[in-house]
């Protein structure tokens, strides 16, 4: 019951992080607001976990948090480097 | 009132109360994300909200949890939460100063060299 109101509640305040992921006007800010509705996915699923007392869900917490974290580096190094090859060890910063 | 559901009902409270908490500060985090004026104002907020509100929704969901199992598994989510946000607000800052971001507010706001406005 509490645990569903917490859900609900977080899904409000991913609801509200949405328009700066569709209308953010530089990509970090895209990428800011995807972070913070991963985590709040991740939170969501959390309560889920508690609310029906299965330990699966919390699994599929840890996966969107740790993809989140992979995603969002991985994205900031393409569009730095604008290649899915660039180089382990350069000099300078290739943009 | 018995105990165990005298128990039951401390738990929902305090767990309900904490998860509160917590719930505030994401959301102030949310909002700023949304009307923040800069990427690295809006980087502040989220992080903020981040790092003190979900720990604090983890441990209410905690003293709320079913389980011990279930208890565990989020105890080890608050700790990667409270590891993991202020790397990736290095990372995403990091990023987009490199992109040649400058600030628009504040006092200390003098731009790299060859930055420009967002």
């Amino acid at each position: 019951m509490i645990a569903a109101l917490i859900a609900a509640a977080l899904a409000a305040a991913l609801l509200l992080s949405l328009p700066r992921l569709f209308f953010g006007p530089t990509l970090y800010d895209r990428v800011l607001a995807m972070n913070v509705a991963c985590l709040h996915a991740a939170l969501i699923a959390a309560a889920l976990s508690v609310m029906s007392a299965r330990a699966d869900w919390l699994d599929a917490a840890f996966a969107l948090a740790f993809a989140t974290f992979v995603l969002n580096v991985a994205m900031l190094k393409f569009f730095r480097a604008r290649t899915f090859q660039a180089a382990l060890a350069s000099g300078g910063e290739t943009r | 009132m018995d105990a165990p559901a005298l128990l039951t009902a401390a738990r929902a409270i305090i767990g309900g109360a904490i998860a509160a908490g917590g719930i505030c500060a994401l959301a102030a985090g949310a909002i700023g994300v949304l009307r923040f004026p800069d990427v690295y104002t809006r980087l502040h907020a989220a992080h903020a909200g981040q790092f003190i509100g979900a720990p604090l929704v983890l441990l209410g969901l905690l003293v709320l949890s079913p389980h011990i199992d279930v208890a565990v598994r989020l105890l080890l989510l608050a700790g990667l939460v409270v590891v993991m946000a202020p790397v990736m607000t290095h990372v995403v800052a990091s990023a987009a100063h490199a992109a040649g971001l400058a600030p628009i507010t504040g006092k200390y706001t003098a731009p790299r060299p060859g930055a420009r406005r967002p």
